[in-house]
């Protein structure tokens, strides 16, 4: 109604417009909206509007300018109502309570879609009088055609709720900044009609965050906009973890409340249906005193001898058929369970040798940084290894590099000092050694292949021949004990070793005590001659070194 | 019961199996509800929530031996639920406290793992379940680092899962289940070497699960290498081709008409979303640009394409965006969109097998299909044989073909 009499309106203008194109008819200043209002109160102007249309053109303006000056007048009615409202003496003439309309106008006035306010028609800049310029929700100023104005109105206004939207939206996220910048993107690509590419950076976004950190991951994060149906039961729960948890706690507690409803339901119906029996009993049993009858005793149920029959027979029937079948599923379970041998005993064809495989696969462990130390080391090239005489000083703690191997250390410690020095030369040594690891593979260190592994217990566990080290020793030849104690050591050398600070080396309490015991010439031509005698063993055996018995 | 005993009869002496007719299993229960199979509640649910309302022939006998912990080898019509069938056992076989990979599913294609990576976190959505899909053309951190998350499920491509057992960053020592879908492909001799790779590093006796439309004798015949006194349900070749997906060719004269048929079809094909296959990767490249040369919306995919690429088509194909895929045969296998009912095989398939995987990409899960075929004048001879061998009918295509979808 209203919008028919207002488009009319507007007809009526365009028309008079066109037909008598005359400018000094101001009519730019009429505002259409005020008559949609005060409608009620005008029946008159109504009236002459419809005649209007019946009127030939000529007649026209003259009806214009009369509903023009009508409306001004009205306008000026309403203004001063709605202005004055409660104090004008034409208060209780119309049907409008401008009263309450003014006192509800505040209240109402910031909840109405702001859109009205931003969308603001600028009649001012009419150029001419099919178009008009207007301003819609983002600010920008748009021209269009009079009649699409109330087009551009609804999308306007669509265009506002969607980006409240996305605003809800992004603020519910709140994971980063970041989407608040984006929150347009999206619009922006719709309208130049590639919404294919946006979908494609909102899921490139999606997948972004799933990798972006560590989560769980669900069903929802990986739909990506999939046209699936599911069952009627489908819940699209939250890709925000904690709002997941919350909605699936909501639903558990939803479906306890209908099971619970749902079992007090059938409670009441039972114990109505309980009620009704008995009263119906009741009824009964009255029924049969009416009538002279003995009352009716539940328990007792008159059979007939052919029913009776009957059902003997088709218990006895049953029994066997049941016992049959016990019989049936018994030997069934017999062979079963045979059956669940042989599987057992079974070997497949793929799985034969697959011990060894996994037995790595078992011994695999994480290095410790230490193991991981203790590996590169022993992979050094030992030119590049800092001087030994630096690493040798080192040696004065025990150092466990297994951090699970106590073992290995006692193992070690034992060799060392309850073996004579002999016992640990290596020809003797290199196998009674690696079977000692054999036997407890815990001890070694966990390499992934079996080669690797005894290579490394080599180095760590015996004294390798041309290991080195002994030539710092030779400045403890000249202890007056050369048992133990040098013994000891020379076990520990066999061990790789983490470099001193560069400082210890020359300021470290061993090289004072080793200065002290310097000069043993003595013993030295002894020493000697044990050096050469070992030169000829180790042609002979290829194994020993002549630094090794230098030392004696 | 005489299956049974050849397979354990082979352990004894190597028997030739190829006169030995393979056969379901006698004692297979059959279960008519998802609720009598004793499955857990939130498993349950997550079934309902799917969208499955009764259990489809192969559901209702393969579930429960499979939990029982079963070697399983399960034949079934295409889209009848196979991938459900698996993932619901699995789940229900699970130990959703125990962070660590209990099954590990292997399967053709990347597209095909993350699928069924994408079934078994729906079906399990209300288990808290954790399932990786462990795929080629990704990057390899995000997987190590994925996987060290600790996930109950790896659903992945063989070449990628060995990469990451082999690094020991996927720990199988916890691995009690390994399914095979589309297993008569991954027994192939394409896949074989790379199957038996990972299977070494399993745990010795680790239950085996095979799950595929087709499942062709010398498959069969393998499976005591590594199973254990499998049950078998199998599914009779005559019966394999679903009602519900009807079968048509066109006839052209020479392969420049294809083209033409395939233009005057383009409106058929897009009342819901269609496929279309080819044989070789050049020749999909070649179509599509001819396609989009005369102005018709079509998108492609094949296995020489970007990962990345191929997984954008993919969302673009699922979502719906775009509805004319022109691909190879890595399309062929397990992939379920509910909304294709149009297959066309612009090349006929170089096997028997193919053309089954090929047209039940429509006609999903009971919806109706219609599979095209085009087919030169020497070609004809092999869409006889296909007819033959599986005991279907495939007729001219009529005028009203779009009636039927």
């Amino acid at each position: 109604m209203l919008l028919s009499l207002k488009a009319e309106l507007l007809k009526k203008q365009e028309e008079v417009l066109e037909k008598k194109q005359l400018p000094q008819n101001k009519l730019e200043n009429f505002k259409p909206h005020l008559p949609q209002k005060t409608e009620k109160n005008d029946k008159p102007e109504k009236k002459s509007f419809r005649d209007n249309l019946k009127e030939v053109d000529t007649d026209e303006l003259e009806a214009c300018r009369k509903s023009k000056t009508a409306l001004e007048k009205k306008a000026q009615l309403y203004e001063h109502l709605a202005d004055s409202a409660g104090t004008s003496e034409l208060e209780g003439r119309f049907l409008i309570d401008f009263n309450l309309k003014k006192k509800q106008e505040p209240s109402k006035s910031p909840s109405p879609e702001p859109e009205d306010v931003s969308f603001t028609v600028d009649e001012a800049l009419e150029v001419n009088g099919d178009w008009m310029e207007f301003t819609d929700c983002l600010g920008r100023t748009r021209k269009c055609l009079k009649t699409d104005l109330e087009l551009y109105k609804k999308r306007d206004q669509e265009l506002m709720k969607s980006m409240k939207k996305y605003e809800e939206i992004y603020e519910n996220d709140s994971e980063d900044k970041k989407p608040k910048i984006d929150i347009e993107k999206p619009e922006l690509v719709q309208k130049t009609n590639d919404y294919l590419q946006s979908l494609r950076e909102k899921w490139e976004q999606k997948e972004q965050e799933l990798l972006a950190k560590d989560k769980d991951i669900h069903y929802q994060d990986l739909l990506f906009d999939e046209a699936r149906l599911h069952g009627v039961s489908y819940y699209s729960f939250s890709t925000d973890e904690t709002e997941r948890r919350k909605q699936m706690a909501e639903l558990i507690k939803t479906r306890e409340e209908t099971l619970k409803a749902q079992h007090e339901a059938e409670e009441r119906r039972k114990k109505r249906d309980e009620l009704i029996e008995a009263r119906v009993a009741a009824a009964r049993a009255r029924r049969r005193v009416r009538a002279g009858l003995p009352p009716e005793d539940p328990n007792e149920k008159q059979k007939d001898y052919t029913a009776c029959l009957l059902e003997f027979l088709t218990q006895q029937k049953n029994e066997a058929d049941s016992k049959a079948k016990e019989l049936e599923r018994k030997e069934r379970e017999e062979k079963e369970k045979e059956r669940q041998k042989q599987r057992e005993a079974f070997v497949r064809e793929w799985d034969i040798g697959k011990e060894k495989l996994l037995e790595d696969e078992k011994k695999f462990r994480l290095m410790t940084q230490e193991e991981y130390v203790e590996q590169e080391r022993s992979r050094r090239i030992e030119e590049f290894a800092p001087l030994k005489s630096t690493r040798n000083k080192d040696r004065k703690s025990d150092r466990n590099f297994d951090s699970k191997g106590n073992a290995l250390e006692s193992n070690k410690d034992e060799s060392s000092t309850t073996k004579t020095w002999a016992d640990v030369r290596p020809e003797a040594d290199s196998k009674t050694q690696y079977n000692i690891e054999e036997d407890n593979p815990n001890k070694g260190l966990y390499f992934s292949s079996n080669t690797k592994l005894i290579r490394d217990n080599v180095y760590k566990n015996f004294v390798r021949p041309q290991d080195p080290v002994l030539i710092v020793n030779e400045l403890d030849v000249g202890n007056m004990d050369m048992s133990d104690k040098a013994v000891k050591r020379k076990a520990e050398t066999s061990s790789a070793e983490i470099p001193p600070p560069p400082t210890f080396d020359y300021y470290g309490p061993v090289s004072k005590q080793s200065r002290s015991h310097m000069p043993f010439h003595s013993n030295l031509q002894e020493a000697f001659e044990q050096g050469v005698q070992a030169l000829e063993t180790k042609e002979g055996k290829h194994k020993l070194s002549n630094q090794y018995d230098f030392t004696f | 019961m005489s299956t049974s005993e050849v397979s354990f009869s082979r352990k004894i002496i190597s028997e030739d199996l190829s006169n030995v007719e393979f056969d379901t299993s006698e004692d297979v229960e059959v279960i008519p509800t998802f609720d009598s199979m004793g499955l857990r509640e939130d498993l349950l649910r997550g079934i309902y929530t799917y969208g499955f309302e009764k259990p489809s022939a192969i559901q209702q006998r393969s579930i429960k031996p499979i939990v029982k912990g079963r070697d399983v080898i399960a034949q079934a019509q295409s889209g009848t639920g196979k991938t459900a069938t698996f993932s619901i056992a699995i789940l229900q076989s699970l130990d959703a406290t125990l962070r660590e990979t209990q099954v590990l599913v292997l399967s053709p294609t990347r597209e095909l793992a993350t699928q069924i990576q994408k079934v078994i976190l729906a079906l399990g959505d209300f288990m808290n379940v954790q399932c990786h899909a462990c795929i080629g053309g990704t990057n390899l951190g995000e997987d190590i680092r994925k996987l060290d998350y600790g996930q109950h499920v790896v659903s992945g491509t063989p070449g990628r899962v060995f990469d990451m057992i082999r690094r020991r960053v996927l720990r199988t020592r916890s691995i009690k289940m390994l399914v095979l879908d589309e297993a008569d492909e991954m027994l192939n001799k394409g896949f074989k070497e790379q199957i038996y790779d990972v299977y070494r590093y399993l745990p010795p006796a680790t239950q085996v699960v095979l799950i595929s439309a087709t499942l062709p004798h010398e498959i069969l015949e393998m499976t005591s290498k590594f199973m254990t006194d499998p049950i078998r349900i199998l599914v009779k070749r005559d019966e394999l081709t679903l009602e519900g997906i009807k079968q048509f060719f066109v006839a052209v004269e020479r392969e420049e008409w294809k083209f033409d048929t395939l233009c005057d079809l383009y409106d058929t094909l897009t009342i819901t979303q269609a496929v279309i296959f080819c044989n070789t990767k050049r020749k999909v490249d070649w179509l599509t640009q001819k396609m989009q040369e005369s102005n018709f919306t079509v998108s492609s995919m094949h296995g020489d394409m970007p990962q990345k690429e191929r997984d954008n088509i993919m969302k673009e194909f699922r979502s719906g965006q775009s509805r004319v895929l022109i691909t190879t045969d890595m399309w062929a296998r397990g992939i379920d969109v509910q909304q294709v009912s149009l297959v066309i095989n612009y090349d006929l398939p170089n096997n028997r097998e193919l053309y089954i995987h090929r047209i039940g990409r429509s006609g999903r899960f009971g919806r109706k299909g219609v599979a095209i075929n085009f087919v030169k004048s020497d070609d004809i001879r092999i869409l006889r044989d296909i007819e033959q061998y599986y005991s279907t009918q495939i007729d001219e295509m009529p005028m009203n073909v779009a009636d039927l979808i």
